[in-house]
């Protein structure tokens, strides 16, 4: 057996069945191992399409994703799609070919140091330099990207070590490590809960990551503490719950910022104090003791100094917490600020307001429906007005907010699980970003949806030059967009555009009701803004909710 | 402030400038700096010095991290001389 075929069989032992990928020259010993041996690929039309798509097949699944590229622009292609991995902490495994061992270091055709590019945008890296280190750079690479706090690692392997003979490994099954849990901090944190008055929970995407949901929702069931959550986190908490209050942050509800203010103890689960959530970070939850619990010790004491943190696995600890408590004056109060700033769906005029079409679209869409998001105004929709149940059905591209990621990550998620409907919400600038994945669409015949919100501008950047840039719109402007629908039916893709309101249930109907993929494109106004907003370098508390 | 590390690791041809880009990019510069490989290459050992603004916790569980670190010792700190930063 020679190291390709070897890294097929290994991919099969992590119960690798599904693989994305991109050939080329330093990786074809890897293609044609692939070419019968028994995992399925899709090819993507980019490698940046390939990673996004293994995101989203991680993300929709909770599963480690591959990717495959060549060496050189294969492998730096690949680049944006690690960093998006490292700052949601994704796991993601990479597999690149590289030219041969020889010619390493000689500038030899399509040869860039991948190793030295990774170091920024992966958990770890790996370069193969003989055949032994295979098996366990291959073991190591899966264990590494799904243990602890989740990320994507590379795995570097050159022409002549996947063409070369391979060494057998047998792998060494690991005893799981029994942490245990510090009974001290437990008693500690039920102390600090059993004596807070206005407690609050701020849930990132750690508790999704963890597979936590459950003691989560457990967690919030017997203490009936108030809740915010992350762009992140949300999924992890059912959208209807009692004192469920919603995102924080930037562009947060008003009744979680508020809370975030007032709290009195701040239990982070699973969240990183991103500086989207906290804005102004000393003024953050001004009143608020802090517990933290979070897999990852850097992340505590990193922006906020916390009186308790506890790094265990979040399905450990959160049943420990387990404690009734009597916060009736606080609880009392979520639900009036939750009633008195609910989203407000009366718009005027005929043209359609996209929060109310988001909403429409929740309210019709299957259970399970999976969201794949773009970046920018309608990303942020998304989360504000779409309700989501589950971590897996709401993949949006966060800490690192890089557009094009919702048609890959979309068709990741499709091929992740085709029994789901899978919608990827776009605007009229990300969409163009990847567009080429609708030839990956088109190949696989996936039945992927597409809502196209088109404000004809880069409209998250032109509601920041109309705010703070005294409405200079330098390059925003889009109003030479290709037509969509044109572009769509290319990739043998039926698509519609409509432009009001009463055209919204109809559409949505067709949309969802499609048998294949369906472009929806919906034409609104370029001036509607994302509110409420912190502005940058603003306290939470302080948040704009229109022009005037 | 500046502060006194040791770093122990398994040796690998990227970790020198694995663990120095964390350092750099977490905010600390390096002043001084000796590593040195053992057990037949196959461990790295490094001694530095490095200074920042930063609390240097930030820096020593961002190594922590980093996959074949072994050991970080913070062995002293002072205050940092401002001439030299
Ligand atoms: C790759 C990348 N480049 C640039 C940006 C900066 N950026 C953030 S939102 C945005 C505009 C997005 O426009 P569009 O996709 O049309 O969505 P809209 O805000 O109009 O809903 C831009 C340019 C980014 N996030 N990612």
């Amino acid at each position: 057996m020679n190291g390709a075929n070897f890294v097929v069989q290994a991919l099969k032992q992590h119960n690798i069945s599904q693989v994305f990928g991109y050939p080329g020259g330093a990786i074809m010993p890897l293609y044609d191992a692939l070419y019968d041996g028994g995992v399925d690929h899709l090819l993507c039309r980019h490698e940046q399409g390939a990673v996004m798509a293994a995101i989203g097949y991680a993300r929709s699944t909770g599963n480690v994703g591959v990717c495959i590229a060549t060496s050189g622009p294969g492998a730096t292609n690949l680049i944006t799609g690690l960093a998006d991995a490292m700052m949601d902490s994704v796991p993601v495994v990479a597999i690149t070919g590289q030219v041969a061992s020889h010619l390493i270091g000689t500038d030899a055709f399509q040869e860039i140091d991948v190793l030295g590019l990774s170091l920024a945008c992966t958990k770890h890296s790996f370069m193969v330099q003989n055949a032994e280190q295979l098996g366990p750079i291959i073991e190591q690479a899966f264990e590494l990207a799904a243990s602890g706090r989740p990320g994507p690692v590379l795995i570097d392997i050159p022409k002549d070590i996947q063409l070369g003979d391979a060494v057998n490994f047998a792998s060494i099954c690991k005893a799981p490590i029994t942490e245990k849990v510090d009974q001290e901090a437990i008693n500690k944190a039920l102390a600090m809960i059993s004596d807070a008055q206005k407690p609050l929970l701020y849930v990132g995407g750690g508790v999704g990551m963890a597979k936590a949901i459950t003691p989560l929702r457990q967690f919030i069931n017997t203490t009936k503490i108030p809740s915010v959550c992350t762009l992140k986190g949300i999924g992890a908490i059912e959208h209807d719950s009692d004192y469920f209050l919603g995102m924080v942050g930037m562009h947060g509800s008003k009744a979680s910022n508020f809370a975030i203010q007032e709290c009195d103890l701040l239990i982070a689960i699973g969240a990183r104090f991103d500086d989207r959530v906290t804005g102004k970070l000393d003024e953050f939850a001004p009143h608020a003791k802090v517990i933290h619990l979070d897999i990852d010790a850097a992340e505590v004491d990193k922006l906020r100094t916390v009186e308790l943190s506890m790094t265990e696995d979040l399905k450990h600890i959160l049943p420990l917490l387990e404690v009734e408590i009597s916060i009736e004056d606080w609880q009392q109060k979520a639900l009036t600020m939750k009633v008195d700033f609910a989203n407000r769906y009366d718009h005027p005029g005929e043209a359609i307001f996209a929060p109310a079409l988001l909403r429409q679209l929740a309210q019709m869409q299957p259970r399970d429906t999976v969201i794949c998001t773009d970046v920018g105004q309608h990303q942020m929709w998304v989360a504000q007005h779409m309700f989501v149940d589950r971590p897996e059905n709401h993949i949006s591209s966060s800490g690192l907010g890089t557009m094009g990621f919702g048609i890959p990550a979309a068709v990741g998620a499709k091929v992740a699980r085709p029994d789901d409907m899978v919608i990827a919400v776009s605007g009229d600038g990300s969409f163009m970003m990847n567009v080429q994945e609708l030839g990956t669409i088109k190949r696989k015949k996936l039945p992927v949806k597409i809502l196209l919100i088109d404000n004809q501008r880069l409209g998250m950047v032109r509601q920041w030059q109309k705010l703070f840039f005294d409405g200079r719109y330098s390059e925003t402007i889009l109003t030479d967009n290709p037509d969509f629908v044109t572009l769509a039916s290319a990739f043998d893709i039926p698509g519609e555009t409509i432009s009001t309101k009463s055209q919204i249930q109809d559409a949505l109907t067709r949309l969802l009701e499609s048998e294949g993929a369906y472009l929806l494109h919906v034409s609104i106004s370029e001036e509607e803004n994302v509110w409420p907003l912190v502005p940058p370098g603003a306290a939470n508390d302080k948040m704009m909710e229109s022009l005037q | 402030m500046k502060s006194q590390l040791t770093i122990e690791s398994q040796n690998s041809p990227e970790l020198l400038e694995r663990l120095l880009r964390v350092v750099r990019h977490r905010g600390f510069n390096v002043q001084t700096l000796q590593a040195e490989t053992t057990d037949n290459e196959q461990n790295l050992h490094l001694s530095l010095t490095v200074y920042s603004e930063r609390e240097i916790s930030l820096l020593t569980k961002q190594l922590e991290k980093i996959f074949g670190v072994t050991k970080v010792s913070l062995l002293a700190q002072q205050a940092e001389i401002k001439a030299s930063a």
